[in-house]
């Protein structure tokens, strides 16, 4: 969609939001328009959290998940427990596992996953940083990494590099989809599904 | 226009909210990009057949740019290939290996039986064997196939001490002065190397070649791919930091 037709402040605000992920000219065209309709406070503020989270959030030291402080609140919680940390691919993959309430361990941030067909090796991972969090009080790491090719190449690097180092190594589990249905799901997830069967 | 074909997943890219656009060798097209739309959410039906290495029968919908799966039912899902690190590392190497090498919309099923042929023998534990067949014959099917059994310069059966040549083919020992950079090659490794390419690719399986002879091979062929293509595989750096650490890293010795 040409952006010509609008005044050039519009234009411009369009062609900032068409940059966002999954915003395409339609979607930025109605913000942009529900941006101007509204008052010059909210404006303001939205500008205001953009700008503020740019500039204040940050990298944990300890996990590497986004904070705004030097360590995370699960890095210095004392509530928690520091012999269990959960490795995942992604900072939103410690959101999806806290709304979960089940694991009251810490995380570590890999930022990203091994996948040697676009160059992504081990060294680009915070897999270094990991290791050297290992101490005494580590009883556990858990491998949460996505159940696609990708995570499966990290979690298995994962678990050749930390089992020589005397922790217990554990993968989250592969299965069927709570409320779905047997006769749909593929035959890989199936086989997985059977292989971690449980007794009851 | 909705056609049916077998294929093999070479590799996928993220694209948009839930898909994924992938490569696949088919059999009636040869290498084919399509989208298979919300194949990342966990319920959607093409979550399981679009992973790599997946052999398995799709019906697609041709596009202008890109075709769309629009049903896939899995062959073969290759899960012992995402099971094991090394395998893993060999079978993104093969498919790299055919994703560069191959046009879209060249159909060869002899390149299409062969990535099955080498999966086929590296989940039997055979992938650093299965890997040299596949690599020359790939050569050969796309027409560069190298020169082993004549000396590359005069045409003679060379005999005693043989070398390869980069440019494909190898050399007696009055010839190699004229191609530089030169590897030599043991009369085993020379042996090996014409069976890998003319046997049938099942009685592979019955070759117990040592180490020494396949990282001779490995070393010539790595610089007789690295002469042809026109940039670095990104998935060799990470097969070579698994596997054989004395073959590909092992310096080439080069005759100036």
């Amino acid at each position: 969609m040409s952006t010509s037709r609008y005044a050039k402040p519009i234009a411009r605000l369009i062609e900032e939001l068409t940059k966002l992920p999954g915003i395409g000219p339609k979607t930025a065209q109605r913000l942009a328009f529900y941006i101007i309709e509204n008052s010059i406070e909210d404006a303001r503020s939205l500008a205001d959290a953009i700008i503020q989270a740019k500039e204040t959030v940050r990298f944990c030291s300890i996990c590497f998940n986004f904070t705004d402080a030097t360590e995370c609140q699960i890095c210095s919680s004392t509530i928690r427990d520091h012999s269990m940390i959960c490795v995942v691919e992604e900072p939103r993959d410690v959101v999806a596992i806290e709304r979960t309430r089940e694991f009251k361990g810490l995380y570590h941030v890999l930022h990203g996953a091994i996948s040697p067909m676009d160059g992504v090796g081990p060294s680009e991972l915070r897999i270094q940083e990991l290791i050297s969090r290992l101490s005494d009080d580590v009883k556990e790491i858990i491998i949460a990494t996505d159940p696609n090719v990708e995570g499966e190449a990290t979690a298995m690097y994962l678990a050749r590099l930390l089992k020589p180092l005397g922790v217990k190594v554990t993968r989250m589990a592969h299965g069927m989809p709570v409320g779905g249905d047997l006769e749909y799901v593929d035959e890989v997830t199936l086989s997985k599904a059977l292989e971690g069967r449980r007794e009851m | 226009m909705l056609y049916r074909s077998e294929g093999i997943i070479l590799r996928t890219q993220d694209f948009g909210e839930a898909d994924k656009i992938t490569t696949i060798f088919t059999k009636s097209k040869g290498k084919i990009s399509a989208v298979a739309n919300g194949a990342r959410r966990v319920r959607n039906r093409l979550l399981g057949p679009t992973q790599i290495f997946t052999y398995a029968r799709f019906i697609l919908l041709s596009g202008k740019n890109l075709d769309t799966i629009s049903q896939a039912e899995i062959i073969n899902s290759n899960q012992e290939m995402r099971d094991d690190l090394e395998k893993m590392a060999y079978g993104m190497y093969v498919s790299e290996l055919v994703d560069v090498f191959n046009e879209e919309g060249v159909a060869s099923t002899e390149i299409f039986y062969l990535i099955l042929d080498t999966f086929a023998l590296g989940n039997r534990g055979l992938f650093p064997l299965a890997t040299r067949a596949f690599e020359l014959r790939l050569m050969k099917f796309l027409g560069y196939q190298p020169r082993l059994e004549n000396c590359l310069g005069c045409g003679i059966i060379p005999s005693e001490r043989i070398w390869f040549s980069r440019e494909g083919g190898v050399l007696c020992a009055n010839c190699k002065q004229q191609f530089t950079p030169v590897i030599e090659l043991s009369l085993g490794a020379w042996e090996l190397m014409k069976r890998l390419l003319t046997s049938d690719f099942s009685r592979l399986s019955i070759l117990r070649p040592s180490q020494q002879l396949l990282d001779e091979i490995e070393i010539a062929m790595r610089a007789y791919l690295d002469f042809r293509m026109e940039r670095p595989l990104k998935s060799l750096p990470f097969l070579m930091s698994l596997c054989s650490p004395n073959g590909l890293t092992r310096r080439i010795e080069v005759n100036e």
